[in-house]
């Protein structure tokens, strides 16, 4: 028998998500991720640890409250600027969680938490209705589920098994023999394409692409349904040489047997949780015209779909929906 | 036409957008409607005396008459000699004794709150709903209203309510208000259109005059049933008159009409107004032309609101199937003609206190329900091409009125659901969906048979109504349930009791206090005993309450009965009794609650936090809000925060208590009588009131702070600190549908609000589908959406003037937002948006 308490560690689970795979779907955010993107939009996820975050907006102020202090283990890792939260020592703390289990406030959130599989379809089943209605499902993502393949492979079986459609989205950034435990009970898979230079897809995202594309090329092969994306960032990834070199690869390396390619376009979106890590925002400095870069993104569309690869600026659901990571 | 799929004049997927667009007019394919729609929007809402003036000649001339015969003849004075009028372009005509968008006053009901304004707080002047009178008009009017003083419906209400009845309604406390009943008409019905289309003014003239005829002395009732017949007789043919007074104007207009086509649309309008003054409806556009009339003339006869259209779809059928099958008409001008009847139908405006409007604010009448869709007496699916046209003249207009509500069940088509959501998410907050499957529970329930519940309609925000055989004062008071919870809470004394209060002297003064004492959170000692003590509470508000009701109702009776709505119900002819005295098959009444989910979390927070976790006192949480929260931020931020278990999370443990208190306030309701020989049916529904009813509360333990809005309608709580529900709209619904909406057999409202991009494309459109089978799967009974963004709505308070047609949806309603008032106007942006 399998080890039915086999534990995951999620940091997220969203109920009624419309982005990741058709209709209503319920999707599990999984820690733990072997990039680093630039314009990631869950920095919580990289780590598998679980870690605490802080929100200092809603700190109501140590004066007044100070549960976090008193319950901390480790005296001298909380850091207070007038009275608030600020940032966790990072060197001193010890993960121990008091502080967020006593925080009143939501100031601290804590960044994961251990599920079994049961537990997460306990989740899951909640939502079956809609899933049914809306051919919908589950999708599980990350982070990068496949650095919890034995998770991922446990709870996509138990969705299968009742008839809940699965959609797996990774970076295949992995062993072939982690896809290969996970992707049979995955109706779906979503990827990116990030950059198509090697050395440039080293320097945004701290790995280079070469497994990642060998990995695609080997996927496109079984006949899975496949959605690739292309996180257009501007200044990394959107000039047209590169648009050239991925649509070149999707035609000739994956026989163009891509479902859709869809465009998503630069948001901000780590911002206020690379701040809770303590972390700088890596993009700090981008700030766009948005109304000019869609223009830029629609053409890049109208490329792709000239040359027989069918692309959509966004997702399918949102006309403008943004992107997720 | 038989055999071939409904349909209206547009493809079913036709796209009406995402979300609101500013500086629209031309939403018609219609170049008249978009005038007439532009016309509507840009004319004043004046008051009107002319009314007022007629009325009073009457009941001054006639002082010994009984009511009904002074209902009658003040209803054929103001037929007989109010001014009339034909607007540009328009093809139905009619209005409700004033001019277009003024609005009559109807002095019968209430007379001191309109003195009290126009000396004290001109109309004019008011932060939102103002209404404008010339000095001439308002120093007449005062005289007018002199007269009436002592002799209204409220001043009757107001001589019989004893002490504990005043004290918890709006002239006091307002633990709950009947203030709607108290100062204006009831309304709130659907007269039987189809049977009037049919018979004309006329058929039911001849039964009238049988009855009087064959009526016998020796019945004990017999003054009564004259009277009433007598009215009726006297009612019935001013109406006609009424209706010939438009035919000569319209004849008159035509000679001097110089444009051809507007001749021969006069002549035509003339010829359906000769048709009608008496006779049957001959085709649609006649059949338009006389439920206009009906429907405006009962709004003459009295101001009660929510005068409902009924299965439009279904009775006006017959007409379209044979004027199309005829080639009388085109369906394209039949299109043009619902779409002017819909801009019509915006015309009455109501003159409503300020208190009433400071809790639903909105000139209009308010309540023009039209239902569509749904099943027929066997259970098969209704639909037919009107379903589908309705709803586009909707789209087309987007303006207030009517309310459109679409009847979903198991069976509905694909298409149709693709042209609600089309229109839904369009933005501007119409159709209401309604759920067959537990509203026809409810009609049963009621007591009705299989097949006269599956004709049920929808009469103004929610309320499932049989048309024609009704009378259900469906929205007769609003109960700040949370109050309840207050006092059941706090011994029976107010948690913000001080010696500022104008009741201070008479209650706390001399150590008495509002409600009994059921004990006190600070001595508790399990969870059994605060929902016991909750549970006598609500028994003795509801008792006050009900009481409270059943003198209103008969203040109506006696006062204000209703000879020429009568005539179009079931059985009121028959039986020789008006509508007050119960002479519909079917009588209700329906009193709301307010504030379940405020009183869920309420609940919540002390379960978990006295008794589960023992983390505080009982005590010291009636202290936390006794302070309005202040020195108490620790816990404040604790009870708004995800660590509390909050109803709307699909989280079982709150859940529990959102069925506990839904559970009470029905079982408190049901089985009450009323002098109508009916029952009284519990509503869980706010509408807005809950802003209102929040202003005067103190802090609850929800985390809502003294004077915030309570939670609105069914759906979870939302403070200025957070938004309780965090998992979403699946989740929201499965802890909606955990409660059995069927028993609240007065209605149940739930509103979403997403914002515009996750609806958008196809599969949004899809998305939305799925979700609203899946909720209504689940048997909920009712839902409406806003699509809108937060960050537009902060844009219409900056801007007014660039969104003065942006429609949202406010409860059973939309309204526009620029006229809603501030506090309104934020609990709407605080709303939780669903975005994901």
């Amino acid at each position: 028998m399998r080890n039915m308490a086999r534990e995951g560690i999620i940091f997220n689970i969203q109920r009624y998500t419309i982005h990741d795979g058709p209709g209503i779907r319920t999707e599990l955010f999984l820690k733990g991720c072997p990039l680093t993107c630039r314009w990631c939009g869950n920095p919580e996820s990289q780590s598998q640890g679980i870690v605490p975050g802080v929100y200092t907006a809603k700190c109501i102020g140590k004066d007044k409250c100070g549960f976090c202090e008193t319950a901390c283990a480790e005296a001298g890792s909380l850091v207070f600027e007038e009275n608030k939260l600020v940032s966790i020592d990072r060197k001193r703390c010890i993960n121990c969680m008091k502080c967020a289990d006593q925080c009143p406030a939501d100031a601290i959130k804590q960044w994961g938490r251990k599920m079994t599989a049961e537990e997460a379809m306990e989740v899951i089943r909640r939502d079956k209705a809609y899933y049914q209605s809306s051919q919908g499902g589950v999708t599980v993502s990350g982070g990068e589920p496949l650095t919890q393949s034995e998770f991922t492979a446990d709870l996509f079986e138990r969705c299968q098994k009742e008839g809940i459609h699965t959609c797996l989205e990774s970076t295949f950034c992995t062993d072939w023999s982690l896809i290969e435990r996970v992707v049979p009970y995955a109706d779906l898979l979503i990827t990116d394409i990030k950059h198509m230079d090697p050395e440039a897809h080293r320097k945004h995202t701290g790995v280079s692409n070469e497994r990642i594309l060998e990995n695609l090329k080997r996927l496109s092969k079984l006949g899975k349904e496949m959605i690739v994306r292309i996180p257009v960032i501007p200044g990394v990834n959107d000039d047209m040489e590169n648009m050239r070199a991925t649509c070149d690869f999707i035609i000739r390396d994956l026989g163009n047997r891509v479902s859709q390619l869809q465009l998503l376009s630069f948001m901000r979106l780590g911002e206020e949780k690379y701040a809770s890590l303590g972390r700088p925002y890596p993009m700090g400095d981008v700030n766009l015209d948005r109304k000019q870069f869609n223009k830029h993104i629609q053409t890049l569309a109208n490329y792709f779909n000239g040359r027989g690869v069918s692309c959509t600026a966004g997702t399918t659901a949102g006309e403008d929906g943004g992107m997720k990571e | 036409m038989s055999g071939t799929k409904p349909c209206g004049t547009e493809s079913y997927d036709q796209s009406y957008g995402v979300g609101y667009r500013v500086g629209h007019d031309d939403f018609s394919p219609y170049e008249r409607v978009n005038r007439l729609r532009k016309t509507f929007l840009d004319r004043e809402f004046n008051i009107d005396i002319q009314r007022a003036r007629l009325i009073t000649e009457v009941y001054k001339n006639n002082p010994d008459l009984s009511a009904k015969l002074k209902t009658a003849y003040s209803l054929q004075n103001i037929l007989e000699n109010v001014d009339i009028d034909l607007y540009d372009e328009e093809l139905v005509v009619g209005e409700v004794a004033a001019p277009a968008k003024a609005a009559p006053v109807y002095p019968e009901f209430s007379v001191s709150w309109i003195i009290d304004e126009l000396k004290h707080h001109p109309f004019d002047q008011r932060a939102h709903d103002k209404f404008f009178i010339t000095d001439e008009d308002r120093d007449e009017l005062l005289e007018i209203l002199e007269f009436w003083e002592g002799k209204t419906v409220a001043d009757l209400v107001d001589s019989r309510l004893t002490e504990d009845e005043k004290k918890g309604c709006e002239l006091g406390k307002k633990v709950y208000m009947t203030n709607l009943y108290h100062f204006a008409g009831v309304g709130h019905f659907v007269m039987d259109y189809p049977e009037l289309l049919r018979k004309g003014y006329n058929g039911y003239l001849a039964e009238v005059e049988q009855k009087l005829e064959a009526l016998n002395p020796s019945d004990g009732e017999y003054r009564e049933k004259r009277d009433f017949y007598e009215a009726m007789r006297i009612e019935l043919k001013a109406a006609c008159g009424y209706i010939k007074r438009y035919a000569e104007l319209a004849e008159s207009r035509a000679k001097g009409e110089t444009n051809e086509q507007r001749k021969k649309e006069l002549l035509q309008i003339a010829e359906n107004c000769r048709q009608i003054a008496g006779g049957p409806a001959l085709t649609m556009w006649q059949a338009l032309q006389l439920w206009h009339f009906a429907t405006t003339i009962t709004q003459i006869e009295s101001n009660g609101h929510s005068i409902s259209y009924g299965r439009m779809d279904q009775w006006l059928y017959p007409y379209y199937k044979k004027d199309i099958e005829e080639g009388v008409i085109t369906k394209e001008f039949a299109q043009e003609l619902l779409e002017v009847a819909y801009v019509k139908t915006g015309n009455p405006s109501k003159l409503k206190d300020k208190m009433t409007v400071e809790v639903r604010s909105g000139r209009g009448w308010g309540g023009e329900s039209l239902t569509i869709g749904g099943v027929d007496e066997d259970g098969n699916d209704a639909a037919n091409d009107l379903t589908f046209m309705l709803l586009e003249a909707s789209a087309h207009t987007r303006m207030m009125n009517p309310w459109v509500c679409v009847r979903m069940h198991e069976k509905t088509p694909y298409e149709l659901k693709v042209k609600a959501v089309e229109c839904i998410r369009a933005g501007y907050g119409h159709p209401k969906l309604f759920n067959d499957a537990p509203t026809i529970e409810v009609m049963q329930r009621k007591g009705m048979t299989l097949e006269e519940a599956r004709n049920y309609e929808v009469v103004g925000c929610v309320e499932p109504d049989l048309p024609g055989y009704e009378y259900g004062f469906h929205d007769s008071a609003y109960m700040n349930i949370a109050k309840v919870m207050e006092l059941a809470l706090n011994g029976g004394k107010c948690i913000d009791c001080s010696k500022d209060c104008p009741r201070f002297a008479q209650c706390a003064g001399i150590g008495s206090h509002l409600g009994p004492d059921t004990g006190s959170l600070a001595d508790f000692k399990n969870m059994d005993e605060v929902l016991q003590s909750f549970d006598r509470q609500m028994k003795f508000w509801t008792d006050q309450m009900c009481q409270g009701i059943n003198v209103i109702d008969r203040a109506h009776r006696e006062l204000k009965p209703l000879p020429f709505a009568s005539a179009f119900f079931n059985d009121c002819i028959e039986t020789g009794r008006d509508l007050g005295e119960g002479g519909a098959r079917y009588n209700f009444t329906g009193p709301q609650a307010s504030g379940i989910a405020t009183c869920a979390d309420t609940l919540s927070v002390i379960s978990q936090l006295v008794f589960d976790e023992g983390r505080y006192t009982g005590e010291e949480l009636l202290q936390a809000i006794r302070d309005n929260w202040e020195g108490h931020e620790a816990l404040y931020a604790l009870v708004n925060s995800s660590k509390v278990h909050h109803y709307g999370n699909d989280d079982d443990y709150a859940d529990e208590f959102f069925k506990e208190v839904f559970n009470c306030y029905c079982r408190n309701i049901e089985g009450r009588e009323n002098p109508r020989g009916g029952t009284f049916c519990p509503g869980v529904y706010t509408v807005n009131a809950n802003v209102g009813l929040g202003l005067d509360l103190g802090a609850s333990l929800d985390g809502r702070k003294s004077s915030e809005p309570l939670s609105d309608n069914m759906g979870p709580v939302h403070t200025s600190a957070a938004s309780h529900d965090i998992c979403g709209p699946t989740a929201i619904s499965n802890s909606v549908t955990k409660v059995d909406h069927s028993r609240a057999t007065n209605g149940t409202l739930l509103n979403w609000k997403f914002p515009p991009e996750c609806v958008a494309g196809k599969a949004g459109r899809e998305n939305l589908i799925g979700f609203i089978d899946a909720y209504f799967a689940k048997k909920a009974m009712h839902c409406q959406f806003n699509i809108m963004s937060t960050e537009m709505m902060k844009a219409a308070m900056k801007k007014p003037e660039d969104y003065k047609d942006m429609l949202v949806r406010v409860a059973g309603y939309s309204a526009y937002f620029v006229e809603l008032g501030k506090p309104l106007q934020m609990d709407l942006i605080n709303r939780t948006e669903l975005s994901f």
